[in-house]
């Protein structure tokens, strides 16, 4: 089980990176996702570029309200706390539950979220947070929010010659309250359902995700959630989830009560 | 002798031989040898089902069926009345019935210029109409795999003791419909072979990750057609077999007739995503059942339907109907009842070959009639437990000759069950809260089995197997410098028998245990045996080794004594040394007359020396059975259907232990297997035929978190067959934890009225029989 | 095609090694093939297993899904570099004693992952310890012997300082996105079985007019990118299609036929390719039928598309490729989309989104009306 050949260069620099995408080479940061499918033959590209190694991908900024994490920093650097957490434990702990920890010391943010598999976490988590995406291309950089970032399963929003550089992610106020409930059959497999709910202050967030399609944000069970009060999850769930079965749409609606319901616990 | 281990002889706790080279990252296992000029060899398999083959190009080293030379087919014959023969190409002839069936095998420098070229391979397939399970297998007017046949069945065997006065008569009668999934074994070294020809023995020589060597050098030289001689196949380290690698397969023939025509040296090495579409498959029956109990839940009689999707074709030597000798011979179980009938169809279907799994059929059977059990119980309305302690066979019927002709040896199954349940805490339990204190549904499962082991002559004869086994030979040899060197033909693939084996060679001899090696698995340097499979290795090769050394030891005594001036009689091995009264030798003062100071031998010396060989099979050869209990405390989230194994508690009995610790080993990975099979693993096909899981994301393997905390106690009923009363018990684990869980399942979700009655049991399944019972 | 090797440098148990390696090399054939470092076993392949796990600059990491390329500068760690290393001698000893192997296959990547846990966590407690074995599969031991062993090196063991924290610079000006549209995405149909899919499409335009739209072939085509049609010969067709499936692109070039029956302005079409790279293949079957819309603008229509597909070989047994129907999902919607624009006198929009097995069947139905 062996890669059909392909060819591979080491980008020093993001410019770099994105001229040898303009010219067909496709952006290898991790490789977690994509070695197996390399391995299979299933994916079968003609030059690879590694662009983790792109000058300012690992970098970390900070302002008052938000932190830019360079997409090529690790889950295990997040778990790790090296990156500093601004979301009161949110990234750390979502990043401790991704596959395994020899995965999570090579695999990355950026390659994660532009893998878009459905069932990954970061997809999630970032649409939760109100993230936004930065994305290098030819013409510089372009923000993208999280929410219409992943188009579809394994489809994200970037062209061809554009790469995620960066993810900016708001702070959470040291109020804020965060629930993130995953189902999944075997630990490191990938989840039958997420939730995630976000309570900061006036600002709420609930997200349901690992759902065969980008993660559905649920506006009215996050205003209910602001209000105090109960909303009916599986009917907003069923308006937003069509192409669920009821009985996997019952599920989403468990990991959400879940994740509620971590909310009040003590944190 | 037996028992004077000095700490290291049988019934000790010793830590393995095996461990140090694993430890270092020194082992050696097929993918690991070197050889100058080595080519790797890879496949182009069938992408699809069933289908003609037609033209085929390709360009570079590839080579199709035609271009082989003297190749037979693997033909696997039976004595079995009606068994249908199934030639196998070894690689696609005029038509593939299987995905992954090898149509071109591609030689490079490295595999994966050996993967290109394979690829690069044009064939045409023109489709035929699959046959991807039993029941399109049997349906009227069915696709036919092998037209010759005319239907699709390799056998239909029938047991009958006669049921219709039970069928009448009993008061009870429970149905069930029960399903196992096709699986996959996966051991974590895939099947590998590298062969070169040796110009100064002038013979091929076949270095095979294989739990049988001895076998595979009858069934290579067979289908190469060259004499046996010609052949040496030696097995190195193997990282674990489970059944898998006790066949002669097609990539082991074409890899070795590379060797031999071009006289060079070729490397395969399965891949994980070959080992799930194309081999390895096991585990796929369908039962129908009917029991008849009386109202205190005693059963009265059982009839079976039993349905094998067998694959496409016939493994050798164990053949596709192994499956169902087993499965209809052992469905019974541990149960004292006399009325017994069972139809049995192994069903050729467009899949690869069924092979036997450790168990081979019996975690299936142990399922199924587990599960009546629970049923039965459930309609008498009484606890399963006691049903089911008031049906096995009890200690005082021992030995006893169960419906099929099973000669159960000795033990006492209904004291297993009663030690698990008290481990458990059925009665605190039937006490406490029903669910726990997140909601999920609490429950307890049991089963008890029995597992035939070491079963020989007799029974493989029965069975019709092309090659029967017979006695298992072992070498000894005391060496000039004392130590002792003891050679088997059967091989270690995970079972440590390096260390069992010095242990029973230790207490024969006296020989310290350092001072022992093993060596196993080579046609070149080994004795014969047909190796480890069914659970035979300790009972056969220990043994033989235990006979040898016997002689062995004769001999040692009569040159000591002669060197101490005593009679035989009067010496004893202690301590690693050589004792007469207050006198004492050294093995190497043996060794050194023997071989370097023959003046000092004595005038009647034995003039074999110190080298025996010996055969062993036990005389009353229709397998020792060793039992267990075991039972499981499960937590069921009714919301996700996902299972927890709270507690897990086995009481097993196999025999004489020469050797707890891996006793304990082989019965926690078994279970673990078990647990597998119970809840995860499941290798499906679609209408087509083509496989659905062909990597380990989509075939869930168990992980530390999903395997629970075995707890395990032990009892030692010596068997009266076999020496020291040893019986096998390499595949038991995996017999039980299907049953034990399923039922566990089964009592947690019974306040809900739902029930599961197929395996595994993912959470979709339980989520659909809990939304099934609330409709 | 063979890539042409790249020069690689590595430090491997502390030696430093100059090495040639295709970019398709595998670390770990790397280490078993030229420095005959063979305690580094291949497993899966898959990223799975965790048998081939060795240190890549200190911590564990998969050698089968890091290729020796990308590892460039980097200092590897294999079980045969221990030697000297004290916590792995306390493991080495308390595997053995707790009977944590039997093959011994799993037993190097199993090691090098415990070291790790007994080094940045120390003593936890068990629970733990299987979580973080998690990723290391033993097929043999049922995990007691090495929960038991990791235990008990742990034992008295507190966490090693972890690496320093990642340096932070300031941000002067977050990025701001545009704004989120929180509109409800358009319902797509559940699909029935595994392999098949209802979809129907209201079209604000009555059904003659869709009818003859239909027949618009090289226009239709524009609603759906990607196809090729080669050949077009009476009701058969020839053609390529690209499919993607993020990082699996496919190219399936087949043949087709097509059946329409202008009474009931329905139709059936079959196809049928093969994608060479992959060798896998794909066949469907497409019915459509347009009728006067029930739902939708009145006087309009609706076209009910049903679409049954299978997918055979390595497609087919990547399990992922569930994830296939979402893609035939959103292809529905954008075909539905165009198709509209275009009967509105629109120019259909640029789809930069992937093609799917849903257009292949689509490719055919287009050449079929470009007769």
């Amino acid at each position: 089980m062996k890669p059909a050949a392909f060819d591979y260069a080491r980008a020093a620099t993001i410019p770099e990176a994105v001229a040898a995408m303009r010219d067909g080479a496709r952006p290898l940061a991790g490789g977690q996702s994509l070695g197996p499918m390399l391995n299979l033959r299933l994916a079968r590209p003609g030059k690879l570029v590694d662009i983790k190694r792109a000058e300012g991908m690992r970098g970390v900024a900070l302002s008052a309200s938000t932190a830019r994490l360079g997409a090529a920093l690790t889950h295990a650097e997040i778990e790790d706390r090296r990156v500093e957490d601004v979301t009161r434990g949110l990234l750390p702990h979502v990043a401790r539950g991704i596959a395994y920890r020899a995965v999570r010391n090579r695999g990355t943010l950026g390659g994660s979220l532009c893998h878009a598999d459905p069932a990954a976490d970061w997809v999630t988590t970032m649409t939760g947070l109100g993230a936004t995406m930065i994305a290098q291309g030819p013409a510089g950089e372009r923000a993208i929010a999280a929410e219409n970032f992943m188009l579809g399963a394994f489809t994200n929003a970037l062209a061809e010659d554009e790469m995620l550089a960066a993810v900016e992610i708001p702070r959470l106020s040291p109020a804020a309250r965060w629930g993130y409930a995953k189902i999944n059959r075997k630990t490191g497999e990938f989840a039958m359902a997420i939730g995630l709910v976000i309570l900061d202050g006036p600002w709420a967030r609930v997200v349901a995700g690992a759902v065969e399609a980008p993660p559905a944000l649920l506006p009215r069970a996050a205003a209910a959630l602001l209000a105090g009060e109960t909303s009916d999850l599986d009917a907003e769930l069923a308006e937003r989830l069509p192409h669920l079965s009821p009985a996997d749409r019952k599920l989403r609606a468990v990991s959400l009560r879940r994740a509620i319901a971590m909310l009040s616990e003590a944190r | 002798m037996d028992g004077d281990g000095g700490g290291a002889g049988i019934g000790a706790r010793v830590l393995r031989k095996e461990d140090a080279r694993h430890l270092a990252g020194r082992g050696q296992f097929t993918a690991d040898l070197r050889f100058p000029g080595m080519q790797d060899v890879a496949f182009l398999r069938s992408p699809v089902a069933h289908a003609r083959v037609g033209a085929r190009r390709a360009s570079g080293d590839v080579l199709f069926l035609d271009d082989l030379t003297g190749v037979a087919d693997i033909v696997t014959r039976s004595s079995i009345p009606g068994y249908k023969l199934a030639p196998w190409p070894v690689m696609a002839r005029d038509r593939v019935r299987y995905v992954g069936e090898i149509v071109a095998m591609a030689v490079a420098a490295n595999r994966a210029a050996a993967e290109d070229l394979a690829e690069q391979a044009e064939v045409e397939f023109e489709p035929l109409p699959p046959v991807a399970s039993c029941d399109a297998g049997r349906a009227e007017g069915a696709a036919l795999l092998h037209p010759e046949w005319g239907d699709n069945l390799f056998l239909h065997s029938r047991f009958d003791s006669g049921i219709e006065a039970v069928a009448a008569s009993a008061p009870v009668k429970v149905e069930l419909d029960i399903t196992c999934a096709r699986q996959v074994m996966h051991p974590m070294e895939g099947k590998g072979v590298v062969a070169y020809w040796d110009h100064r023995a002038g013979m091929l020589v076949v270095h095979t990750s294989t739990q049988v060597p001895h076998l595979i050098r009858s069934g290579l030289a067979e289908v190469l057609g060259i004499p046996q001689a010609q052949v040496r196949v030696a097995a190195p380290d193997v990282g674990g077999g489970f059944g898998y690698k006790c066949l002669l397969q097609p990539e082991e023939i074409l890899v070795s007739w590379l060797a031999l025509t071009r006289k060079a040296a070729f490397r395969w090495i399965e891949d994980r995503r070959e080992h799930l579409v194309a081999g390895a498959n096991a585990r796929q029956h369908h039962y129908t059942l009917t029991a008849y109990a009386n109202e205190q839940g005693r059963l009265l009689g059982l009839d079976a339907q039993i349905e094998v999707d067998t694959g496409a074709y016939s493994v050798w030597p164990f053949t596709a109907v192994l499956e169902a000798a087993q499965a209809g011979g052992n469905l019974p179980g541990p149960y004292d009842f006399r009325a017994y009938r069972a139809e049995v169809f192994s069903v050729a279907t467009n899949k690869p070959p069924f092979a036997p799994y450790r168990g081979v059929a019996r975690p299936g059977v142990c399922f199924a009639i587990e599960l009546t059990i629970d049923a039965i119980a459930k309609a008498v309305g009484r606890e399963a437990c006691d049903v089911r302690a008031e049906n096995l066979v009890p200690g005082s019927a021992m030995p006893y000759v169960n419906v099929t002709n099973k000669h159960y040896d000795s033990g006492d199954y209904p004291a297993s069950l009663a030690t698990v349940r008290e481990q458990i805490g059925l009665d605190a339990f039937r006490a406490g809260p029903a669910r726990d204190e997140k909601g999920r549904y609490l429950g307890i499962g049991f089963a008890t089995y029995t597992e035939q082991s070491a079963h020989n002559t007799k029974v493989f004869a029965a069975w019709g197997l092309p090659l029967v086994p017979g006695y298992d030979q072992a070498h000894v040899k005391l060496t000039p410098d004392g130590a002792l060197e003891i050679r088997a033909g059967i091989h270690t693939i995970g079972q440590g028998l390096e260390t069992t084996l010095a242990q029973i060679g230790h207490s024969m001899t006296g020989v310290p245990f350092e001072n022992i090696r093993v060596t196993l698995g080579d046609t070149a340097t080994t004795p014969y045996s047909t190796g480890a499979y069914a659970s035979r290795g300790i009972v056969m090769s220990g043994g033989a080794v235990s006979r040898a050394g016997e002689v062995l030891a004769g001999r040692i005594k009569a040159i000591a004594a002669h060197l101490l001036q005593t009679e035989p009689d009067a010496i004893e091995f202690r301590e690693g040394r050589i004792h007469a009264g207050n006198a004492s030798l050294d093995y190497a003062d043996v060794g050194r007359a023997w071989y370097l100071r023959p003046e000092q031998l004595p005038e009647q010396v034995n003039t074999a020396g110190l080298e025996v060989t010996e055969g062993y099979k036990p005389a009353t050869d229709n397998g020792v059975f060793s039992y267990a209990s075991h039972a499981a405390k499960i937590a069921v989230d009714p919301e996700t259907g996902i299972v927890e194994i709270l507690d897990y508690v086995i009481a097993e009995d196999c025999g004489r232990m020469v050797n707890p610790m891996i006793v304990e080993g082989q019965t926690y990975g078994g279970a673990a297997q078990g647990v597998g099979t119970a809840l995860f693993e499941e290798s499906p096909y679609d209408d087509q035929g083509q496989p659905l899981a062909s990597t380990l994301i989509d075939y869930i393997l168990p992980g530390p978190t999903e395997i629970p905390a075995f707890r395990i106690s032990h009892t030692e009923t010596l068997s009266p067959h076999t020496a020291h009363g040893i019986k096998g018990v390499g595949e038991g684990g995996a017999i039980a934890p299907p049953a034990v869980i399923v039922n566990a399942i089964n009592d947690a979700l019974a306040t809900l009225g739902a029930r599961i009655t197929q395996i595994p049991a993912t959470p979709e399944r339980i989520l659909a029989a809990i939304a099934e019972a609330q409709a | 095609m063979i890539s042409a090797p790249l020069a690689v440098t590595l430090t491997v148990n502390g030696q430093r090694r100059q090495l040639l390696a295709e970019p398709r090399t595998q670390l770990a054939d790397l280490l078993r093939e030229q420095l005959n470092l063979t305690g580094t076993h291949l497993g899966c392949e898959q990223g799975v297993c965790g048998a081939c796990t060795v240190l890549i600059d200190g911590v564990p990491q998969r050698s089968c899904i890091s290729y020796a390329v990308d590892c460039d500068g980097a200092e590897i760690t294999t079980i045969e570099g221990f030697d000297a290393d004290p916590t792995m001698a306390t493991l080495r000893q308390n595997f053995s004693a707790h009977h944590a192997l039997q093959c011994g296959f799993c037993t190097p990547g199993m090691l090098v992952t415990a070291r790790d846990i007994v080094l940045r966590l120390g003593e936890v407690p068990e629970a733990r310890v299987r979580e973080e074995l998690s990723g290391n599969i033993c097929r043999c031991t049922g995990y007691v012997g090495i929960v038991g062993a990791v235990c008990a090196t742990a034992r008295g063991c507190t966490p090693q300082e972890s690496a320093a924290p990642i340096a932070a610079a300031a941000l002067a000006a977050p990025a701001v996105a545009a704004p989120v549209e929180n509109a409800a995405p358009r319902a797509a149909q559940p699909l029935k079985g595994g392999n098949s899919l209802t979809e129907t499409i209201a079209i604000a335009a009555p059904p003659e007019q869709v009818w003859e739209a239909m027949g618009d072939l090289p226009a239709l085509a524009a609603c759906l990118p990607g196809a090729e049609i080669t050949e077009v010969d009476g009701e058969a067709i020839k053609g390529r299609m690209k499919v993607a499936l993020g990082p699996i692109k496919v190219a399936f070039a087949g043949t087709g036929t097509v059946r329409l029956d202008a009474a009931t302005r329905s139709g059936v079409l079959r196809g049928a390719g093969r994608d060479g790279g992959t060798g896998s293949s794909a066949e469907g079957e497409l019915g459509f039928a347009l009728a006067p819309s029930a739902t939708g603008t009145p006087g309009g229509t609706d076209v009910a598309i049903t679409l049954q597909w299978r997918l055979t070989g390595a497609l087919a047994q990547f399990g992922r490729s569930g994830l296939v129907a979402d893609l035939v999902r959103r292809l529905a919607q954008q075909f539905a989309a165009n198709l509209q624009a275009r009967l509105a006198g629109e120019a259909p929009p640029a789809q930069p989104a992937p093609l799917n097995l849903f257009q292949l069947l689509w490719a055919a139905l287009r050449a079929r009306f470009g007769r």
